[in-house]
């Protein structure tokens, strides 16, 4: 098999004196869906953040596409096709939704924007409309929408469904699906387990700073620790 | 039929208006981005008039040039200002930070130390007293329009403020550094995220919000023909009032309330000293944070 397209190593992360990552070990093959679960506050935040250049990794090593890109300033780590949806989406509210889109293609320009908007037709019909007076949604597209501009070969997706109603999330998952169809890599960190390992390809799940298990997605569907734990009383 | 005293009292305070304006412009853009008062925006001003008089007794170059000269200097003190004062201060461990509290009071106090000793070396350097310029240099030549009389001043403040006003706008909506300006004013870590280099961009806004500042003050010195380390003070709080009766972060809104302050202060001389014409700005400060908390144009909070 070659060599993964996002690796990351004995990745150790620490807010100030208190340590969050302790040592995560994760890869993501080149065209796959790797899921991320994990329950609240066990640091799924803080990897994707550490990924992208946000935080600073106080041991361990990121790669991508090769290339090591550990502790590099977050626009460079954007331009070399690294982008992230991140939590709380992060959007520009006071500007318009087509400004947040161009922000979005920063060097790489407006080439995407027909093929984006397609794939979020309403989107399309707000361009004009400040992003803050979007619905919940339609804020996690133009978020997922802004990183693709970019044209990225990984997206990070951080919890993409939070609080959004069963038909959007399904959208949203679906829209997911399609993204890899088209040849993007995508890490996604979702609470929703059920949904994000019927379209994973390979899961871990986080406990405490720390990858507790990972293996393929359908082998941890079946596993009970992931049934009681993460699919159990939950009905999606 | 108007008094023409009224006419020509609104005339001048529509120039001082705009020369507060100018002022307020930069101001508001450093605030509006950072969400911290930059103490040291007065000193950029006069930073500004004395690089022109510099220019000016040493090689007595066209005024273009002395504008051009103004400019340059206040795009470097705007460069050093951010690097000294605020970058040190700025620490991206999470979204909080670039517009903490914490971040915001130490440049607060270091922003201030910096004006301070600005001040102080431009007295070592020039002495405290009053320079004046040239006078073919200066810009005051009178211009009759039917009951009013105007200098030429008065047009080049007004022609300049305009078009720093235009320039701007048209920088922050049409440019791909101005749109990234507004991102990192709206979502510093969003900024992050569609890779924008939030450090070079904070850099960019205090270079431009500097050279207005000091083109604001090479014009003011030319206009009244003096130039002295302490004269950003009073300007620096006109420019301060007017960004806060703008609602805090709007440019729009601090270059309005920049001429209503310009003209209530000239109508104010008729009424009392034109010693006491300062008050009008105090009081206006005072009564916008005890009626409009937000600004006199209502609550919205749209950035830069
Ligand atoms: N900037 C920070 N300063 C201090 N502690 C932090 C910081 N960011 C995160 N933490 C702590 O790190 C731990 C992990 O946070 P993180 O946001 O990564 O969790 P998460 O797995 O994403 O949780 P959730 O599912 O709720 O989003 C938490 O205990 C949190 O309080
Ligand atoms: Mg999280």
């Amino acid at each position: 098999m070659s060599a993964p397209l996002l690796a990351i190593e004995d990745l150790h992360v620490a807010m100030g004196p208190q340590e969050i990552l302790h040592g995560v070990q994760l890869a993501v093959p080149q065209g796959s869906i790797v899921a991320v679960l994990g329950s609240n506050g066990v640091g799924k935040t803080t990897l994707m953040r550490a990924v992208s250049g946000i935080y600073r990794a106080r041991r361990g090593s990121i790669s991508f596409d090769g290339q090591p890109i550990t502790n590099l300033p977050a626009h460079r780590i954007v331009n070399l096709g690294l982008l992230q949806a991140p939590e709380g989406r992060q959007i520009f509210s006071n500007m318009s939704v087509r400004e947040n889109l161009v922000l979005g293609g920063g060097d790489v320009g407006l080439g995407e924007l027909d093929r984006v908007l397609g794939m979020f037709p309403v989107l399309g019909e707000r361009l004009r409309q400040n992003a803050g007076s979007l619905s919940g949604g339609e804020q996690q597209m133009l978020c997922i929408a802004r990183a693709l501009m970019r044209r990225p070969t990984l997206l990070l997706l951080d919890e993409p469904s939070l609080g959004l109603a069963p038909k959007i999330v399904a959208q949203i998952f679906d829209l997911v699906e399609r993204i890899r169809a088209e040849g993007v890599s995508i890490l996604l960190v979702e609470q929703n387990a059920r949904a994000a390992l019927r379209i994973a390809d390979h899961a871990a799940v986080m406990e405490d700073g720390r990858i507790l298990l990972s293996g393929p997605a359908a082998q941890l569907r079946d596993d009970p620790r992931i049934a009681e734990a993460y699919l159990g009383g939950h009905v999606h | 039929m108007i008094d023409p005293y009224y006419l020509q009292q609104l005339a001048i305070g529509l120039s001082l208006g705009m020369t507060y304006a100018l002022m307020a412009i930069g101001f508001t853009l450093i605030f509006g981005v950072l969400n911290v008062v930059n103490f040291a925006h007065g000193e950029i001003y006069t930073l500004g008039a004395f690089a022109g008089l510099v220019l000016i007794s040493a090689v007595a170059p066209p005024i273009v040039a002395v504008i051009f000269g103004a400019l340059a200097v206040g795009a470097l003190a705007g460069f050093s200002l951010e690097r000294l004062a605020f970058k040190p201060f700025r620490r991206f461990t999470d979204e909080a930070s670039l517009k903490s509290r914490a971040m915001r009071e130490s440049t607060l106090l270091s922003s201030l130390a910096v004006s301070i000793v600005v001040r102080e070396a431009l007295e070592i350097l020039f002495g405290s007293e009053m320079r004046s310029l040239p006078f073919d240099y200066l810009i005051n030549t009178p211009v009759r329009i039917g009951p009013v009389i105007l200098v030429t001043g008065d047009f080049i403040i007004f022609g300049v403020a305009a078009a720093m006003l235009i320039g701007l706008q048209y920088l922050l909506t049409r440019t791909r550094i101005g749109l990234a300006i507004r991102a990192v004013s709206n979502n510093p870590l969003g900024a992050k995220y569609v890779g924008i280099d939030t450090d070079r961009t904070i850099i960019t806004t205090f270079v431009v919000g500097s050279m207005m500042g000091a083109a604001a003050g090479i014009l003011m010195g030319l206009y009244y023909g003096a130039i002295f380390p302490a004269m950003g003070f009073v300007p620096g709080i006109k420019a301060f009032v007017a960004m806060v009766m703008g609602g805090l972060s709007s440019i729009p809104g601090a270059v309005v309330c920049a001429l209503i302050l310009g003209v209530a202060e000239s109508m104010a001389t008729t009424f009392v000293s034109s010693g006491w014409s300062d008050m009008v700005a105090y009081a206006f400060l005072i009564l916008t944070l005890i009626f409009f908390p937000n600004g006199l144009f209502g609550a919205r909070r749209e950035r830069v």
